[in-house]
């Protein structure tokens, strides 16, 4: 072997073991490989032994194309005999990878239309995608306390061990919704409502992300389902179905929301938020905002996340204070929200200075002709510094 | 080494690739600009490596025969057709982006024509053998363009006709024109020694018929009864009041489009309006519908009487001091029979005075909530 060659094969040999070895990595939360509902079950019992018999094919086929390739490699020997065709030969090679897909064909397709299946669906969640969040929306369903509909955006929240039907759909471009740990990833069309069913076996967190490309900030385009025990959804529900309290006059947070009055409330909705007249501050998306839609905030701190669930509302502590929680204790961590302790004031102010900035997304008031005037995402909002200290400390009553 | 042809072309990816390097620095990665230099080095590039392989088309160095008993080569129409392209393409930018597109088939084509062209007027001395290679390198893309375009070109011209004629008129038209199409092709399959020139004349007088044909009715216009159906909607019912429409298209519903996608289903089953939402269990009065998003609900009418689907979408001020009601609707559609609705709320229901419902003129007292979020 060559010096050169023997270089070739360290190099190779060097990035199989780290691909290798990356499977060997613990933190990884949208790893499709650790389900932990029955529809991300199901893709797990079809994905293993289609996954090993590929696996085996593979290993076969390289084997013998190394070994032909060394034993019959040209030294200078004379050419053998040609001959044309082996019929029987011919055939087994085809019967044998089309009887191996007909059996991996037939498991498949009963796992799709297992996955399809809606009949037993005890809860639905609306559930939209914008450039570059999701909304949820969950219908009246008095069985679930829900006697009002609720609507958040970021975390998607349900009660664990129960059968949860997403009814999808798109404001602006194609987007696709998939958390790895519940369920496949399914697309969500503008004009079109497409289901896909989730459940979750225990209460916890699971990641997902966009696997669709939507535009600039795709990759910043994250959801996490946030399971709850039954008793601790029930709480949940309770809390957003109560409209935003309204700060202590004399207070800095009271003095935000007069700031969010005249900025923000333009684009997101607080329900129970009063103008200054006593009538209903009504947020108007549909005029500033391309998508028509912006997240609504009345209970921002009772998410985890904030900007499409890119950045964390809570510090990194707090953060893995819930992420790590054990099943039993999950509820708890979660309900109790982002309080003034737990808030991780960095990220969130500087969403507030420059959110383009943190997050790519076309919101120059310059290059807004395309979409006559409106923006796709949110743009600079030109805000103070004492600006925003007020609104920090408006947002943190928002739970 | 390096042919003149693809020095000019490597000077050109170089100057791209180094004007696009300074376009992102000066002026702004994200503008359309370094992506318009990027795909002209790519271009550039790729030019230059044809060049290089084929040597610029020019015969190899030495074989002097090949010139001195070249053929007088005969005028090309190709440089014409270039001018012509990039002259749609000026035009083009200032005025419809369809003779812009023109344009660019006409580059393209006269670029892949001129090019071939060239080399194979430079294959050989012999006139026969460089036809024939230009002909196995153009042929099987020749043919098929032109024959999609020709045919293309019929279909839009009969169409046209078939949009203008009445329907009685059109009937018997496609009956004779196929019947026509029929006959015609049997003659030519029976008679195999008919003079080819006598084929390509009858199939001549045909095209040329019905392109001029559909020129005459493109220019008369559609027959009434399609404008006014295309002023009355598909879908939907301007006035929303007793009137009927008299065109509108019955199955547009049909489509699957409009079929696999509808948010809730509306039905008025013994005088009682009810609404089954998509994946959920059993009827209800409130259904919720995603704000800001276009969504289709399906009306389903077992009554015994016409009826039509009506959505409040809120109001609007007309003029200072006299708001209106903004409705929507659906066509009056008669006993067991259903239609779509779709339309777009952008408004939330919350804080609106009167919400957002549906009902149905003439049945008092009944009303499907559409909740917006």
């Amino acid at each position: 072997m060559t010096k050169s060659m023997r270089k070739l094969v360290a190099a190779a040999a060097g990035l199989g073991t780290a691909v290798f070895l990356a499977g060997c990595a613990t933190n990884a939360p949208q790893d499709t490989w650790q389900p932990k509902g029955s529809n991300a079950q199901k893709i797990d019992d079809l994905q293993k032994p289609v996954f090993a018999i590929a696996g085996i094919i593979g290993v076969i086929v390289i084997a013998v194309v190394t070994y032909v390739i060394f034993r019959y490699r040209d030294r200078g020997q004379p050419i053998p005999e040609q001959t044309h065709g082996k019929p029987a030969l011919e055939i087994g090679m085809t019967i044998l990878p089309a009887l191996i897909l007909t059996g991996v064909g037939v498991f498949t397709f009963r796992t799709v239309f297992d996955l399809a299946k809606t009949s037993d669906t005890e809860m639905i969640i609306n559930v939209t995608g914008q450039q570059w969040w999701w909304e949820y929306d969950y219908p009246v369903q008095e069985e679930f306390g829900i006697t009002e509909p609720i609507i958040s955006s970021g975390q998607l929240v349900m009660p664990a061990g129960t059968k949860v039907l997403l009814r999808e759909t798109s404001r602006d471009v194609i987007h696709s919704y998939w958390i790895p740990a519940l369920n496949g990833k399914r697309d969500a069309v503008p004009g079109r409502v497409h289901t896909l069913r989730l459940d979750a076996d225990k209460p916890g967190i699971y990641a997902g992300q966009c696997t669709e490309f939507c535009g600039l900030s795709h990759a910043n385009m994250r959801m996490e389902a946030v399971a709850l025990s039954k008793e601790d959804f029930a709480a949940w529900v309770q809390n957003q179905l109560k409209p935003a309290v309204t700060p202590a006059e004399g207070s800095l947070a009271k003095e935000g929301e007069a700031v969010f009055l005249n900025q923000c409330v333009r684009c997101h909705q607080v329900n129970g938020l009063l103008k200054a007249d006593g009538t209903p501050a009504i947020a108007a998306p549909d005029e500033n905002v391309y998508s028509g839609a912006a997240p609504n905030l009345t209970h921002l701190m009772s998410r985890n996340t904030f900007a499409g669930a890119a950045w964390d509302l809570l510090k990194k502590e707090c953060r893995a204070d819930v992420w790590e929680a054990s099943p039993e204790e999950f509820g708890k961590k979660y309900l109790a929200g982002v309080d003034e302790e737990c808030l991780n004031y960095i990220d969130l102010r500087r969403w507030l200075r420059n959110a383009p900035e943190m997050k790519p997304m076309y919101a120059d008031p310059a290059k807004l002709e395309l979409t006559n005037g409106l923006y796709r995402g949110m743009p600079n909002l030109g805000l103070t510094e004492d600006d925003i200290d007020k609104l920090v400390a408006y947002l943190v009553t928002l739970k | 080494m390096f042919t003149p042809g693809s020095k000019y072309f490597l000077g050109l990816a170089g100057f791209s690739t180094a004007f696009m390097i300074a376009y992102i620095v000066v002026v702004d990665q994200w503008d359309g600009g370094a992506t318009a230099l990027a795909a002209i080095a790519c271009a550039a590039g790729l030019l230059a490596g044809l060049s290089l392989f084929n040597r610029d088309g020019e015969v190899k160095v030495g074989d002097t025969s090949a010139a001195a008993n070249a053929a007088p080569l005969g005028a090309s129409l190709w440089p014409l057709i270039a001018t012509v392209g990039i002259v749609l393409l000026a035009v083009g930018l200032i005025t419809h982006e369809i003779v812009f597109l023109l344009g660019l088939v006409a580059m393209a084509a006269a670029f892949i024509e001129w090019v071939v062209q060239s080399w194979s007027e430079s294959a050989s001395s012999d006139v026969a053998f460089n036809n024939e290679a230009r002909g196995r390198v153009l042929h099987p893309l020749e043919f098929p363009v032109l024959a999609a375009v020709g045919l293309g070109v019929i279909i839009v011209s009969f169409s046209r006709i078939m949009l203008t004629l009445s329907r009685n008129a059109g009937a018997i038209t496609f009956i004779v024109v196929s019947s026509a199409v029929l006959f015609v092709g049997a003659v030519f399959a029976l008679k195999p020694n008919m003079k080819k020139t006598l084929v390509a004349g009858i199939c001549t007088v045909g095209a040329v018929g019905i392109v001029a044909g559909g020129i005459a009715a493109a220019s008369s216009g559609q027959r009434d009864e399609l404008v006014e159906a295309k002023e009355e909607g598909h879908y939907s019912h301007k006035d929303c009041g007793p009137e009927k429409s008299k065109y509108f298209d019955k199955n547009a519903e049909k489509t699957v489009s409009m079929r696999s996608n509808p948010i809730a289903t509306v039905e008025l089953v013994d005088g009682k309006l009810q609404a089954r939402e998509l994946g959920v269990e059993g009827y209800t009065q409130r259904i919720t519908v995603p704000r800001a998003n276009s969504s289709t609900v399906i009306f389903r009418n077992k009554s015994n009487e016409e009826r039509r689907l009506v959505l409040f979408m809120g109001t609007e001020e007309v003029q200072e001091g006299v708001t209106e009601d903004i409705l929507t609707c659906t066509q009056m559609i008669g006993p067991d029979s259903e239609q779509a609705l779709t339309f777009k709320l952008n408004k939330s229901s919350y804080g609106q005075e009167k919400p957002f419902a549906f009902t149905v003129p003439g049945l008092e007292g009944q009303s499907i909530e559409a909740f917006v979020p």
